[in-house]
């Protein structure tokens, strides 16, 4: 990343780049379940994010700025989606939605189902409900772009462990 | 034909060996002696008269200390009536002829039976785990499967009903 990564940025360039940033979020929606039709709606013209500036669809993970889990993780689904958020490029983000993504919702003590994503890969904004309206995933886009606005190159590219290795780090840390 | 004629027939067919035949809301379950499972599906399958040649479902109840049923529902789409043909087999070493060769559509319902019950089906020709992850341990629809989220953090509520 050039200089970015060992100093900080200085303060007009890294509000118009973070501004940039934020406003173009190919988004990749990881649909596992119901909350998934929430997530198309989110997209379709009712509520319509692409006017926060996330696009659907990116055409793969290897094109996508954000992941949205929408749905229930399995444990034998779990190693695909580490897989899918693994090809994304840097930088990168995850919305984890709804209480199945966030910390397997109703099915807490099922034999098959994994206990949040946030188990296999890092999340950076957690959206609560079963299953969450569209309005609770457009607070969630708006949270992660104030994240984005506020975000320091510096810290999240310098001495960053290798992607396989990374361990879900808390938000602050970013 | 009649709830009860379905059943005759399957009398007849099995002659010595036990049967048992039960009819409620119209549907006969018809309950079977382990060994001979899968040749009363084939009799069901190429009977005149019964033609059930459709294959709905193959699954297991656990039935505690009776052991575990096997519950196989047939349809006729000719005659259009119904059976659900039905055998037990022990708690330890249950074990049931497949009938994967007689409804190939039964292979996949018996592989989920096997890895949720451990009910081994012989004869079967890929009997291999078909939902679960290949590292699980334990048959998770068996009643003495342990769910670990509960035993780490109780449930405050009523977990099953009358508990």
């Amino acid at each position: 990343m050039g200089l970015s990564d060992q100093v900080e940025v200085p303060q007009p360039i890294k509000f118009v780049l973070n501004w940039g940033r934020k406003y173009s979020l190919w988004v990749f929606n990881f649909g596992l379940a119901c909350c998934a039709i929430e997530f198309i709606a989110t997209s379709m013209s009712q509520h319509d994010f692409i006017r926060l500036g996330v696009i659907p669809f990116a055409h793969g993970p290897r094109q996508a700025d954000l992941m949205v889990v929408s749905g229930t993780l399995t444990d034998k689904m779990a190693p695909a989606v580490k897989r899918l958020y693994e090809q994304m490029p840097d930088p990168k983000y995850v919305i984890s939605f709804g209480s199945c993504a966030n910390c397997g919702g109703p099915y807490w003590d099922s034999y098959s189902v994994t206990k949040g994503v946030d188990q296999i890969i890092p999340v950076d904004v957690y959206v609560p409900g079963c299953p969450p309206r569209p309005e609770a995933l457009l607070q969630g886009i708006i949270k992660l772009q104030s994240m984005i606005q506020d975000e320091s190159l510096k810290a999240r590219y310098a001495a960053k462990p290798a992607p396989a290795l990374a361990a879900a780090a808390p938000v602050e840390a970013r | 034909m009649t709830p009860a004629e379905i059943g005759q027939r399957f009398v007849a067919f099995l002659g010595a060996d036990p049967a048992e035949v039960e009819s409620s809301y119209g549907t006969v379950t018809v309950t079977v002696p382990a060994q001979r499972y899968a040749e009363a599906a084939a009799f069901a399958k190429t009977t005149r008269g019964l033609d059930f040649t459709f294959f709905d479902f193959l699954t297991g109840v656990d039935e505690a200390e009776a052991g575990y049923g096997v519950v196989t529902h047939l349809y006729s789409p000719i005659h259009r009536h119904h059976v659900l043909l039905r055998a037990v087999v022990p708690n330890e070493d249950p074990r049931l002829p497949s009938l994967s060769g007689v409804f190939a559509g039964a292979n996949w319902h018996e592989r989920e039976t096997w890895e949720m019950f451990g009910i081994v089906f012989d004869g079967h020709p890929n009997l291999v785990k078909l939902l679960l992850s290949d590292e699980f341990e334990g048959h998770p629809l068996r009643k003495e499967f342990l769910l670990t989220s509960r035993v780490v953090k109780p449930w405050p509520g009523g977990k099953e009903p009358g508990e």
